[in-house]
């Protein structure tokens, strides 16, 4: 299900309402009640392998916490993580499963569990005993379509919470904050993914400076697409009260490829890092090791996101390496170079066949013709007023983006009248400005395939 | 006093804000004023006066083949045309059920030529039908009856959500049409004198199915049943347009129909040497639709049909009614001319 459609709007409406008017106690079951229909509603399948993940981590968990003995309880974990990982990979690259329908946020929840179950074999915390407490933790529907990957020690005391009263700030900033994602995706992301379909669409014609163009503008979509979907997450979560993780923080301001990984999809490099980094034995064992854990990481991340990313992975493992040893003094000369590394690397991702990818980024080199580009870039798909809007939103985004503090700093002081006036205006130039509708088939968040 | 003064704050600017979003649909929604004009044909019925004893439904082969104009200048017949582009059955329906609401004719013209299609051609053909159509239950109906599965009730209610994308688009004639707009039909019927002969007969392809669809059936029989109720006599008629090409199966099954259920049904492709049609002077589309010179012949020999074969008041003798069309006779022959 789509989280800027209309329906969506309406679910998270009655969710919300349902939310402040229950009895205290039964918040967090309405909200268990609530996912598992949003589940049910995507079909019967993907419900029983959410439900599998739940159930197997909910025992493993109880197991790990009442055992002693330590290779009883590796041989838990390892059964665990191993049985869930197996889905994980088999339902995503379709193995033996040809008509089988892909659980929609496998990958977020799979990760989910093995960060709950492994934390717990850690025991950092105490294991969840209430089964449905738990359900709410895995199928809490928000962030099953997008993510971000949340520790359990992190989400749950605000998502068990039940002593919440209805406070009109946090309504306000929650959607003001989905109003800002919907802009993102809409009136920038699906703007641009107008151009890159006209780039993509000819791959003979569309090379060099054109290949360049789409990567270029590529990064700003798939920033605005995915950090837009979070957005949305986010700012429902905050009018329920429910403290979501942040996902982002300005990647393109990054000085070189470890600090973009240390900006960008936070929640899934964080996980890396606790879950895979670390216990490959981090950066205690020598230059050498630390460089091939570093690659592992980056290749698994690739792997994350489907097979044919694992060379896109293992490039960014090799340009973080590179970019401990090779920067240059200036800020800006850094930041410039680490933005054309990885939208450079973005070719991955504009065309999902590997060979296609690596020729397109050869002609970035070899047929580097910016007079084609110049005389033909009205008729990639948008009109000079489409491009005008384009830039003035993201200017606009990356603004924000950078002076989020201040800019809600200010908006905090002012009277309710003007906050309602911003939101107004905020939904009214979505209408306008937005991509949506008919003739226009990108609605779906680019990572809600991941 | 400061709470009273921040609630009253709240309701104007959320009253500016349903202003602003009201404007905002109607400016981006399209004219239909000098760009298909075909979007406007429906609306411009409403600002008649309800008095006409013929009513046309059906889709362009009526409203680029019968003028209610000659109709009157003939034989002082009242008609008005509601036709629109690929208007499908369903739609006729339920523009008949509207029309209802504001007039009982004496006779209804239904055009058979959409009994061929079973489902919706396309968002933009019932964009054309529905957009300009007033708000009632029968519009409901009929956006439900027509959607394609990409389109959506909300979109029908807020065009903006469907012509957002207009903001680079937008002309003077959103401008100048925002509130206002021009009549670019006579009673229903649109001018086209341009000539573009037929030069070659179609090819026609043998189908691999004859049989009309069992919703177009069902919509035909409540078509029937609405005249029934209403005391109106249903006329079935399929216009001289050489293509789509009007098969012998087809004729068949209405004739049968009408035959069954005791109405009238005439195929004016069997009369088109009667009267005296020449596609290579009457039509403006190579046989699709006639021209002025052919839908001016046409209907002259339809005016003489129906005043033979119905009682019809000849309004002429009407002095208020007279004046009113002479005042249009006179504006449509300034335009004919």
């Amino acid at each position: 299900m789509n989280l800027v459609s209309g329906i969506m709007f309406v679910i998270m409406l009655i969710t919300a309402f349902v939310y402040y008017i229950v009895p205290k106690k039964a918040k967090p079951y309405t909200l268990l009640i609530i996912s598992i229909a949003f589940y049910i509603s995507l079909g019967w399948q993907p419900l029983i392998f959410i439900l599998f993940s739940s159930i197997t981590t909910y025992i493993a968990g109880i197991l790990l916490e009442n055992k002693e003995n330590k290779t009883i309880k590796k041989i838990i974990l390892a059964i665990t993580v191993i049985l869930n990982g197996l889905i994980l990979v088999i339902l995503k690259n379709r193995i033996f499963v040809k008509d089988i329908i892909v659980p929609m946020g496998i990958s977020y929840y799979t990760f989910q569990v093995i960060s709950y179950i492994a934390d717990i074999y850690k025991k950092k915390y105490e294991a969840q005993k209430n089964l449905a407490k738990y359900f709410l933790y895995t199928m809490y529907f928000p962030y099953l379509s997008i993510g971000p990957i949340n520790r359990y020690n992190d989400i749950t005391p605000t998502l068990y919470e039940t002593d919440k009263k209805f406070n009109s700030s946090q309504v306000f900033y929650g959607l003001l904050r989905i109003l800002f994602g919907i802009f993102k995706k809409l009136v920038v992301a699906n703007r641009i993914q107008i151009l890159i379909a006209t780039i993509t669409g000819d791959t003979n014609t569309y090379q060099g400076a054109f290949a360049l163009f789409a990567m270029l503008l590529y990064s700003i979509e798939i920033y605005c697409d995915f950090s837009g979907g979070i957005d949305v997450v986010i700012g429902f979560s905050k009018i329920l009260q429910i403290k979501v993780m942040e996902n982002f923080n300005n990647p393109y301001s990054s000085e070189n490829i470890q600090e973009f990984w240390r900006r960008w999809h936070i929640s899934l490099s964080n996980w890396f890092r606790d879950y895979v980094y670390i216990p490959l034995g981090g950066s205690r064992c020598g230059n050498l090791r630390t460089n091939i854990n570093v690659l592992i990481v980056f290749i698994l991340s690739g792997l994350w996101h489907g097979t044919q990313y694992i060379l896109w992975g293992l490039l960014h493992g090799i340009f973080l390496l590179l970019g401990k040893v090779i920067k240059t003094p200036w800020k800006i000369v850094n930041r410039v170079i680490t933005f054309l590394i990885v939208s450079i690397l973005w070719a991955f991702f504009i065309w999902p066949n590997t060979v296609q990818a690596c020729q397109m980024i050869a002609s970035v080199f070899t047929r580097f013709n910016y007079q084609a580009l110049i005389q033909n870039i009205g008729s990639l798909g948008l009109s000079l007023a489409n491009y005008i809007v384009l830039i003035i939103a993201t200017i606009m985004v990356f603004i924000y983006e950078g002076k989020k503090k201040v800019i809600n700093e200010k908006i905090k002081n002012k009277a309710p009248e003007i906050k309602l006036i911003l939101t107004i205006s905020a939904i009214l130039i979505i209408l306008v400005f937005g991509v949506y509708g008919i003739g226009f088939d990108a609605s779906q968040f680019i990572y809600n395939k991941f | 006093m400061k709470t009273i003064k921040r609630i009253i704050n709240v309701i104007v600017i959320l009253v500016i804000a349903i202003l602003i979003f009201y404007l905002l649909n109607k400016l981006l929604m399209p004219k239909y004023m000098t760009d298909l004009v075909e979007g406007s044909m429906i609306s411009q019925y409403y600002d008649e006066e309800k008095n006409h004893e013929v009513i046309f439904i059906g889709d362009c082969e009526v409203y680029a083949n019968f003028s209610p104009m000659v109709l009157y200048q003939e034989k002082g017949i009242t008609s008005y045309v509601r036709g629109s582009s690929q208007q499908m059955i369903w739609q006729s329906y339920y523009l008949l059920k509207e029309t209802l609401k504001y007039e009982i004719p004496k006779i209804v013209v239904f055009n058979v030529n959409s009994m061929r299609y079973s489902e919706p051609v396309s968002e933009a053909y019932n964009r054309l039908t529905l957009d300009k159509m007033k708000w009632s239950k029968e519009k409901y109906d009929m956006i439900k009856a027509s959607m394609l599965d990409e389109e959506t009730m909300t979109s029908y209610i807020f065009p903006i959500l469907r012509y957002h994308d207009r903001f680079d688009k937008l002309t003077k004639e959103d401008i100048e049409y925002l509130f206002d707009k021009k009549k670019n039909t006579y009673q229903g019927f649109l001018i086209n004198k341009e000539i573009k002969p037929l030069e070659n007969k179609p090819v026609v392809k043998k189908l691999a199915n004859y049989q009309f669809a069992d919703i177009d059936y069902e919509y035909l029989e409540k078509i029937k049943d609405l005249c029934e109720e209403n005391n109106i006599k249903l006329l079935l008629i399929k216009a001289p347009s050489v293509y789509p090409h009007w098969y012998d199966e087809y004729d068949a099954q209405i004739e049968k129909f009408a035959e069954e259920n005791h109405i009238n049904f005439v195929n004016f492709l069997d009369k088109v040497g009667e009267i005296g049609i020449d596609y290579s002077q009457d039509t403006y589309d190579r046989g699709l639709h006639l021209n002025l010179t052919g839908a001016t012949k046409l209907s002259k020999y339809f005016a003489t049909y129906l005043k033979e074969n119905y009682e019809l008041t000849d309004y002429r003798e009407n002095k208020e009614i007279d004046d009113i069309y002479q005042k249009k006779l006179e504006q449509y022959m300034k335009e004919i001319m």
